[in-house]
């Protein structure tokens, strides 16, 4: 067998472990060591059984994930998200958007909507944003007689726009993959990300105005009757303190003012400030909350480090070369390209999650991205897109199941599938969109940093 | 084997969380690094390489604690649909193939890493600031250290749950993501409430800890 079969099967044997449910991380290290021990096998250094280049590079690329300043900000992103999680903030924000929104057609589904889009975005948690809506916007919706699946669709797409829309995290795990600069994948994101809120938005009142029965507009006697000033005092200790956070570190990013770490910390900083003023920063959660953070951080960062190795051993054997010789062989047209890989990404976000598609399946497509004159970046927030929805296809649809196992047990899987369903043609529209006038996703970079 | 289980869990959990507070130490320390660069115009000279320190240290360490709780990623859309003995006894085989082998090689090449680095007291490249980085790299040998002792536990947890038909149980509480907190208090909801439970409603439900 010639060393790119090899590297061919290497690939086969990864995938079929995944199916048997292993840690992916500690998978992808042991075949990374095991395959580059005979890739690296030199019998002339063979003193002893550890003579063999793949430590070497094995702990040269751990080390290179534990030195990555890109990384560093995923940590303080995530203890920013656990804190804003717990601060006690969703139910005030919903309250005061529905108050707010309250003369709008489908009001309380808008006022759900943009809390879920924002909640998402500071916490960047969706299973969290999807639990939390679904506890507490969810059952006011049904109350106020929505339609079941028009309600669950709204709280699992909102949810989802966290991952998204900046500062998000799989942002900044495709810049450690790809070499992208994070400043300006955020850049890039922040048009397609609102673009798509937008549309989801537009669907809602739109489907309010043309089947008022989805979302019936609240009796008199359920308005409550507030002044213009109430409402203003509301918005400004609910709404717009976590606005301005969201804001500041975006735009302490995007002017260069600060690194993402450094904007990541002044965020967590914000988090402990905004969870105490809201009374919610207790010794428990803070503690819940730097527990959690290393775990997931743990969670995001091995597979950092079993992948660099497992791909490096992999493109050593010549498997990388080999896929772009064979996918330069078919002679597609970039269209095509660019249509096989987005399905390939669909398809991948059936059974497994963001990060593991990221982390291991992206790079495979990255290589080949020069050949058909395709702009990682794009390529980037393309992908960003894409993986919306692997929250919400089944059979992993994370946010149904989520919503299901909180909502009240006489709502149906099948009726929150139904729901998501037109949200999924919105995530489909945004993507063609975007294809068709890149500069949604590119015009924000070009201004901010040039070409 | 319960109380190697035990052991080992502890000892993971100890490491894990103590490391887990470097967060706030670099959330701050970033923070005057940023404080200093704007308002006093006097931006230090190690504060970069402290913060990837702090970030590696950080995660490295929390390997064995995240594996203890069963917080590594996996593909388990398959896994899930398994009798646990199923479960335990693939893990068990897959356990000595693509978890020990490649922790083993993370010791012993971290060792030799790490020993070159404390021959010369390796010092950082990126800042002028000379910041040690020999005690770093030792982090390595230490997180693989900690992830043998933690894989021998979940061996353990396996053959337990072979026995038994299983999973063993934690002996300890732990903190959880809120989706799973929530998602098994409204279990309880339903339980207690029973058929009744369709209409009740709890908007101002909040979780009190």
């Amino acid at each position: 067998m010639t060393d790119p079969q090899i590297a061919v099967m290497m690939l086969g044997i990864f995938i079929l472990v995944i199916l048997l449910g292993f840690p992916i991380a500690f998978t992808l290290m042991a075949m990374g060591v095991g395959f580059g021990y005979y890739a690296y096998y030199d019998p002339e250094r063979m003193q002893t059984l550890f003579d063999n280049r793949i430590f070497d590079l094995f702990v040269n690329q751990t080390y290179s994930v534990m030195a990555n300043d890109v990384l560093t900000a995923v940590p303080l992103f995530l203890f920013m998200g656990y804190i804003v999680e717990r601060a006690n903030i969703v139910d005030r924000l919903f309250h005061t958007l529905y108050i707010a929104s309250r003369r709008l057609p489908g009001s309380m589904a808008v006022a759900a909507l943009l809390t879920c889009a924002m909640f998402a975005t500071a916490t960047g948690i969706i299973g969290a944003v999807v639990t939390l809506m679904g506890m507490l916007a969810f059952p006011a919706m049904l109350k106020a007689r929505y339609d079941t699946s028009f309600a669950s669709g709204v709280i699992c797409a909102g949810g989802c726009l966290g991952i998204l829309i900046p500062p998000s995290i799989m942002l900044i795990v495709y810049a450690a993959t790809s070499n992208v600069s994070i400043v300006k994948l955020y850049a890039g994101a922040i048009i397609p990300g609102f673009m798509l809120a937008g549309l989801y938005m537009v669907y809602v009142v739109g489907r309010a105005v043309l089947n008022p029965k989805l979302a019936p507009k609240p009796r008199p006697e359920e308005i409550e009757d507030i002044s213009l000033g109430q409402v203003v005092f509301q918005l400004a200790t609910s709404f717009f303190p976590l606005a301005f956070l969201i804001l500041s570190v975006l735009g302490a990013i995007l002017f260069g003012l600060a690194t993402p770490s450094e904007a990541a910390s002044i965020g967590a900083l914000g988090g402990l400030l905004l969870a105490a003023c809201y009374r919610a920063l207790t010794w428990q959660r803070l503690r819940e909350s730097v527990y959690l953070t290393v775990r997931t951080s743990a969670m995001v960062c091995w597979l950092f480090v079993g992948s660099w190795t497992f791909s490096s051993v992999f493109s050593y054997l010549g498997g990388e070369h080999l896929i772009s010789e064979f996918v330069l062989g078919l002679n597609m047209s970039p269209l095509a390209f660019l249509l096989m890989a987005q399905l390939i990404i669909f398809l991948l976000g059936w059974p497994l999650e963001w990060s593991e598609i990221i982390i291991i399946f992206v790079p495979i497509f990255l290589p080949l991205l020069p050949h058909f004159g395709i702009d990682p970046l794009f390529f980037g927030i393309l992908v960003a897109l894409n993986l919306q929805t692997s929250f919400l296809t089944p059979p992993m649809a994370m946010a149904a199941y989520y919503l299901k196992g909180v909502a009240p047990p006489h709502v149906q899987l099948m009726e929150i599938f139904k729901g998501v369903m037109p949200f999924l043609s919105m995530i489909l529209l945004a993507m063609v969109i975007m294809y068709v006038f890149p500069g949604v996703a590119l015009w924000l970079p070009e201004v901010f940093y040039g070409r | 084997m319960e109380r190697y289980i035990h052991f080992a869990d502890k000892v993971s959990a100890w490491f894990g969380k103590a490391f887990a507070w470097l967060i706030l130490v670099m959330t701050f320390g970033v923070g005057y690094e940023v404080f200093v660069r704007y308002v006093l115009r006097d931006p230090t000279s190690w504060a970069f390489d402290v913060s990837y320190m702090m970030y590696g240290t950080l995660f490295m360490m929390a390997g064995a604690y995240t594996l203890s709780r069963d917080g590594h990623v996996r593909g388990d859309f398959v896994y899930r649909l398994w009798k646990p003995k199923v479960q335990a006894m693939v893990e068990l085989v897959l356990y000595f193939i693509f978890f020990f082998p490649g922790v083993i090689a993370l010791i012993v090449a971290g060792t030799k890493y790490a020993s070159r680095s404390w021959s010369y007291t390796e010092v950082s490249v990126m800042s002028p600031a000379n910041v040690p980085i020999f005690q770093f790299k030792t982090v390595i040998i230490l997180a693989g250290v900690l992830l043998l002792i933690q894989g021998v536990a979940q061996v353990f947890r396996c053959i337990i749950c072979i026995r038994t038909g299983a999973w063993p149980q934690y002996t300890e509480e732990d903190v959880e993501e809120m989706e799973d907190v929530l998602l098994r208090e409204h279990e309880k909801v339903v339980l207690r409430h029973g058929s009744e439970s369709i209409d009740v409603v709890h908007p101002q439900e909040r979780r009190d800890d």
